[in-house]
């Protein structure tokens, strides 16, 4: 149920960065959300849908790009991917491993239209 | 299309601020540990028995999480230790802003030990780092095993697991090997300790454990004086 927060904390960020950027129609929010972060993408939606109207972010879209779990290996070095949230080593068996992906929640990018293109400026 | 380009984390509003919270508590020495489990698990109970023994050689302070109300932290209050409660207002997890405050006045007291005792919930809470030194997570066998399997950040996180109400094994058809093995896959270098807060059993090494930490964290192996003994 934190989903609600995260979302006001991402328009928050979103406008903040609106602001200071020329921009036309805000299209996308693209976040990266690991296989083992603590968020719901479907609930962070349904909150974002909500929190979102009537904001400088009201219609675009939350884009969430997946990030699957992977560790690191102290003992071979090797990076591999965590199946059943079993960590160890896929190559070597070492239970001496380091998350490497997987835990991400992160706000990367905001698409919007090109505002030139919004003022009928030439390309 | 237009992108630009933002690069920041969801909760880095939380991390900066637990981080705060760190650099505090750090800087007094104060070791603090966060402790977590579903509602029912026996965090209170635990708290109950664990605190009398690392409040005879430690200062001890508790941040209190509860979404309203105030029983858990009147039933701390009666071990005469001072206990700060919060009420989340529906929030189901503390985060470092809520406790920043709270943190604040223990930094300005005279602690060794800071208690956050959680809001009751295996999921929320995991993500949200308060600024603790080591986070301990209680499953009471009443749950059962397959937890770790459907809760794994929590496990991933804890540094220790309390198996508690140990007493009622009997009567369940919990298994210890499998829940421990469970936990160990999340989390292999997890650290288990089966408890009764009926009958006292385990808390000992849960205090013993407790006090390596601290120990590990700010070298400070040798207690402190016992504070003078207080009312109540």
């Amino acid at each position: 149920m934190h989903e609600l927060g995260i979302a006001g904390y991402l328009i928050e960020v979103a406008e903040q960065h609106l602001q200071r950027v020329p921009h036309g129609t805000v299209r996308r929010l693209v976040v990266r959300i690991g296989e083992m972060a603590g968020v719901n993408p479907d609930s962070l939606d349904f909150a974002f849908e909500c929190l979102s109207k009537g904001t400088g972010v009201d219609g675009a879209r939350l884009e969430v790009e997946r990030v699957p779990l992977s560790v690191e290996c102290d003992a071979c070095g090797r990076r591999s991917p965590v199946a059943d949230y079993v960590f160890r080593c896929a190559a070597c068996g070492a239970e001496t491993v380091r998350i490497a992906s997987g835990r991400e929640m992160e706000f990367v990018a905001i698409d919007a239209d090109d505002p030139e293109e919004v003022t009928g400026a030439p390309d | 299309m237009h992108l630009i380009d933002v690069q920041t984390g969801l909760l880095a509003d939380n991390d900066a601020v637990a981080a705060e919270n760190r650099e505090m508590l750090a800087k007094r020495g104060i070791y603090a540990v966060n402790v977590m489990s579903a509602p029912g698990a026996g965090k209170t109970s635990l708290l109950e028995r664990l605190l009398p023994l690392l409040a005879a050689r430690w200062r001890v302070a508790v941040i209190e999480g509860d979404i309203v109300g105030s029983a858990d932290a009147e039933r701390l209050a009666k071990l005469g230790l001072p206990v700060e409660q919060i009420n989340t207002g529906g929030a189901c997890h503390l985060d470092a802003r809520m406790v920043h405050h709270g943190v604040h006045e223990v930094v300005h007291g005279p602690s060794d030990v800071l208690v956050f005792e959680n809001v009751g919930n295996l999921v929320c809470p995991a993500e949200f780092d308060l600024g603790e030194d080591d986070a301990v997570m209680l499953l009471s066998v009443t749950e059962g095993h397959d937890k770790p399997k459907k809760y794994p950040l929590m496990f991933r996180r804890a540094g220790l697991l309390v198996l508690n109400k140990v007493d009622l094994l009997a009567m369940t058809d919990f298994s210890v090997e499998v829940a421990v093995a469970a936990a160990r896959d999340v989390h292999p270098g997890i650290e288990v300790i089966k408890t009764s807060c009926r009958t006292g059993e385990g808390i000992a090494d849960v205090a013993a454990w407790v006090e390596g930490r601290i120990a590990a964290k700010h070298g400070r192996a040798a207690p402190p004086p016992p504070p003078p003994p207080k009312a109540g």
